[in-house]
């Protein structure tokens, strides 16, 4: 294949504009895939993706187009479209000469097409614009254009409409993309090769997924990792098309994957330059991986399953270079690990993940962000966790980490906006109207806040119109305490959390309510205090259990009483022992349910 | 072989729902009993081996809503059953559907204890229940009953509904002293799937208030020389319920009728909930053979009940291990949740209406295990 022939791209969008579906017909039309394989969103193959309709982790297809005489091979590399994932888009964007933004014919543009196509053009990538869902009765696709063409830049005449439900559009889209988006570049024939995911095989070791960028890559070939200095020898060569395809060899330009029993999962590092074993070629720029933002502690509910969390972490770690952690030990959950999230989609994500393909049943306790400390010795100090914050009488001012938000928003919703941002200790900053009907409202907010319900309570405020992106912009100053939680006397070191101090009371309020309300009445009566330092702020008792019998029980009700106590036993199994009382899961998460 | 001393029969017709019942039950129709009524005498005949029998139990459903002439046909078919002299034969009827003519019938032909629901004397309550009685009908109803002959009374008393309060609940004692029944059973308010309560999506009283009713119960209930036998249950000195104590033992018993249940050597069975299955035939819905542990689980969880406990010496010549060689016997005797008096091993009274708890810990015990190292 010739190097004029290839097309590497992506496909980029907010959240629910059609994405996958597009995804999907172009591998129908390409023959990929038969009408008749097709399931919903085919690259989304985690069940997680397919159950929240998201795409997490990427995916990279090759496809085949006849076109003007020509054969062409196309790689769609499909990318997430939620903002905790933007990382994983500048991965795959890395890999590719162009990308396909698609906005939706009703929503117009949302903040994540902005971001996401700010990422593009970092990337220098040949940006097709695409109006999707045309045919819905909702449609105002004069309007879309019009932003598309106002706010963004784009000419008229490259907007592409299509419909990735009925079809439409579809053909002269992926011609665009032969026409409009340049083949790669190949500047030297020396092997360098972009890992862009990685995956554990349990038969093969590490599955690498990689873009080549000079040179080609065969079975037999000694590979160097260029950060880390492992030397491989390539067993297997191979594409996605989506089925795995075995080739003899990847050539510049190519996108596919390679395996070298690699066991030691140390070695792969996604963003890493591959090479030839004895090669000076310097690595690819690629691309700075994100830095956590959200911490929280992971815990097994079975501290023999320790070990397993640990094996799991470092497996989910493998294609998910962003996610950090550390051992932690906590006097409430024993040992567990501290680890550091994109954001809260991604911490969900992972604990999902954990539960279901390790099976291991998580106490994740709640999210914190970094806060800077400046000690009273003029030292400062970073902690990701309530429990690392010194003592009081050495700090000597506390910063904490903000963000700057786009808030895409139909005007109607302005003063509720606001209000929320405001409720979230926002500084307001500036709106700039879209359109007539359409803001984007700028505001500065705490992370923290953000780490708490301001996604639900944006969605819910708006009925759901609002879109959200944001920037960190850096350190502020903050009058930040830590707030303790005592249960029946004792610290619940899990439970602290750091908290603006003219918010704390009402904070501390509504996590003894929340806690008072998930944790089940024991033998006995079990205090729940919220304290800074040594003041209590809240107070609330869980009353001794006065009720737990079944009243009538004959003949028939054997089988079904037993059932009963069956289900009682399973529950109390998944709750942890904090000193003599019984604590759910969830129960460690009530710092994060909020009086509305 | 467990010989086997009592049968249930049920008898699934009403003639209005009460919307907290999730038992078997259809609207009454006369096609349908005469088919029932059939379908019964078959299921008895196929399944019973002619043992004498110390208890029967007519429960529903509403029995008392068959007329006379299928009454007679009833008791035709448990004119099958063999019983001992004393046998306990007892038939539950609601105020509303029973009148003279069937008293004195079902007193003839050898009912000698009733069971009648009556749940609540409070008209509103009443009402929520959708019972259909009146608190004079019920009055006139159980002093008829006793002219009739009946020497042994139980009513059913309900408590914990969402609309009651303290002072409703004392009413409703104070009724049921007053006529002077030999039992009581009392119930909080169980909201179950596929009742009307339940569809209403029904809150459950505050806890706290039911245990404060099931006190005031307790405690009135005592004061008037009832002796609190079951967790639900209420005697005078003697009049425990038999048939209710063989379940409560652990021991075994027939289930005839749609929907019934019934306990034969170590499996326990369900009866089909489908009428048309019944009718065909078609009586079993599933069997489960009871292991060694199970039984033993059972034992606990039905033998606790009884505020006086299991029978120690009973529990030895069943399993042949002692119950007290179970260690979790022992840790909850030193948490003084649970004791051991004049042989019998019961739950404290203070725990008992946290009785759940305790049965918690007699599960996942390899009883086999206790049993093979003594």
């Amino acid at each position: 294949m010739k190097q004029e022939n290839i097309r590497n791209f992506s496909i980029i969008a907010h959240i629910d504009h059609g994405k996958s579906t597009i995804a999907d017909r172009i591998l129908e039309l390409t023959g990929a895939v038969s009408k008749r394989e097709i399931k919903e969103q085919m690259l989304d193959s985690m069940d997680i993706e397919r159950e929240r309709g998201i795409t997490i982790k990427l995916n990279a297809v090759q496809l085949k187009y006849h076109y003007k005489n020509e054969d062409y091979i196309l790689n769609l590399i499909d990318t997430p479209g939620h903002v905790d994932f933007s990382y994983e888009v500048s991965r795959s964007l890395a890999a590719c000469e162009g990308a396909i933004l698609v906005v939706d014919a009703a929503q117009g543009v949302e903040a994540q097409t902005l971001a996401n196509l700010y990422l593009a053009m970092e990337n220098d990538l040949k940006i097709i614009p695409v109006i999707n869902k045309i045919d819905l009765p909702n449609a105002d696709v004069d309007r879309v254009k019009k932003e598309l063409i106002d706010n963004l830049g784009f000419e008229d005449d490259e907007i592409i409409l299509c419909s990735g439900k009925a079809g439409i559009g579809i053909q002269e889209l992926v011609e665009a993309v032969i026409d409009r988006i340049p083949n790669p570049k190949v500047e030297s024939n020396d092997l360098q090769a972009l890992i862009f995911d990685s995956y554990f095989d349990a038969y093969r070791g590490i599955v690498i997924i990689l873009r080549v960028f000079n040179g080609s890559i065969k079975v037999g070939d000694k590979i160097k990792m260029h950060a880390t200095g492992a030397v491989y020898d390539v067993v297997s060569v191979g594409v996605h098309n989506p089925k795995e395809c075995i080739k003899d060899k990847l050539v510049s330009g190519e996108v596919g994957f390679i395996t070298a029993s690699i066991k030691s999962i140390s070695d792969v590092k996604v963003g890493d330059t591959i090479v030839k074993e004895n090669s000076l070629m310097a690595p690819l720029p690629g691309y700075q991986p994100m830095k956590p933002m959200v911490f929280c502690g992971l815990y097994p509910i079975e501290s023999s399953k320790f070990p397993a969390l640990r094996e799991a972490l470092d497996k989910l770690k493998l294609n998910d270079a962003s996610l950090e952690f550390e051992p932690e030990t906590s006097e409430a959950l024993g040992f567990g690990f501290r680890c550091g999230f994109l954001g809260l989609l991604h911490m969900e994500i992972i604990q999902e993940r954990i539960e279901r393909e390790f099976d291991i049943d998580l106490i994740a306790t709640s999210p914190s962000v970094i806060y800077k400390i400046e000690l009273t010795d003029g030292s400062s100090i970073y902690i990701d966790s309530p429990s690392k914050m010194p003592e009081r009488q050495r700090i000597s001012k506390i910063y904490e980490p903000y963000i700057k938000t786009n808030i895409f928003v139909p005007s109607d919703y302005i003063g509720a906006i606001m209000k929320l941002c405001q409720d979230k200790r926002g500084n307001y900053k500036s709106l700039e109207y879209i359109d007539l009907k359409r803001v984007n409202i700028h505001y500065e907010i705490p992370l923290s806040e953000i780490v708490y319900d301001f996604f639900d309570r944006l969605k819910s405020t708006t009925k759901g119109y609002a879109s959200f992106d944001y920037d960190l912009i850096g350190y502020k100053e903050s009058k930040l305490v830590k707030m303790d939680i005592l249960l029946n006397g004792k610290v619940v070191d899990a439970l602290s959390l750091i908290v603006h101090k003219d918010f704390a009371y009402n904070r501390g309020k509504s996590i003894v309510e929340a806690l008072r309300k998930l944790i089940p009445r024991q033998q006995f009566e079990i205090p729940i205090q919220a304290v800074i330092g040594s003041k209590a702020i809240a107070r609330t008792d869980i009353k001794a259990v006065r009720k737990n019998v079944l009243a009538k029980c004959y003949g028939g009700d054997v089988s079904r009483k037993r059932k009963l106590l069956e289900a009682q036993k399973e529950g109390k199994k998944r709750m942890k022992m904090v000193g003599n009382v019984e604590v759910p899961q969830e129960a460690f998460l009530a710092v994060l349910s909020m009086e509305e | 072989m467990n010989s086997i001393k009592s049968a249930y029969i049920h008898i699934p017709f009403c003639n209005s729902i009460c919307s907290y019942c999730d038992f078997c039950k259809i609207y009454y129709n006369s096609d349908i009993v005469s088919n029932y009524l059939n379908a019964l005498e078959k299921e008895i005949k196929l399944k019973y081996n002619y043992e004498k029998l110390n208890t029967i139990y007519i429960g529903g459903g509403t029995p008392s809503s068959l007329n006379i002439k299928e009454l007679e046909k009833l008791f035709k078919i448990i004119d099958i059953l063999n019983k001992e002299d004393n046998c306990e034969i007892t038939f539950e009827c609601n105020i509303d559907s029973i009148d003279l003519e069937k008293l004195e019938f079902l007193y003839k032909r050898g009912v000698n204890r009733l069971s009648i629901g009556i749940e609540s004397f409070n008209s509103e309550i009443i009402k929520y229940l959708n019972r259909k009685h009146t608190k004079e009908e019920a009055i006139k109803k159980i002093k008829l009953a006793k002219k009739v002959g009946f020497k042994n009374i139980n009513v059913d008393l309900m408590y914990a509904i969402p609309i009651e309060d303290k002072y409703i609940l004392k009413d409703d004692l104070n009724y049921i002293i007053s006529m002077d029944v030999e039992h009581i059973s009392t119930y909080s308010l169980i909201i179950e799937p596929h009742t009307v309560l339940y569809n209403k999506k029904v809150n459950y009283i505050d806890e706290e208030i039911d245990f404060e009713m099931y006190k005031l119960i307790c405690d009135t209930l005592k004061e008037n020389n009832y002796i609190h036998y079951e967790i639900s249950n209420f005697a005078k000195d003697g009049y425990e319920a038999k048939h209710n104590l063989v379940y409560w033992n652990n021991m075994n018993y027939y289930g005839f009728g749609v929907g019934a249940s019934g306990y034969i050597n170590n499996v326990r069975y369900d009866n089909t909930r489908s009428i048309n299955k019944y009718i065909n035939g078609n009586y079993v819905l599933n069997e489960d053979i009871l292991d060694f542990n199970t039984i033993v689980e059972n034992e606990f969880i039905l033998g606790l009940r009884k505020l006086n406990g299991i029978n120690l010496f009973e529990f030895e010549k069943k399993y042949n291990f002692k119950a007290t060689d179970i260690p979790i016997v022992q840790t909850l005797i030193k948490e003084k949740k649970i004791n051991i008096k004049n042989g019998y091993l019961y739950i404290c009274s203070n725990f008992i209406y946290q009785e759940n708890s305790i049965l918690l810990e007699f599960l996942d015990i390899n009883y086999e295990i206790v049993k093979n190292s003594n």
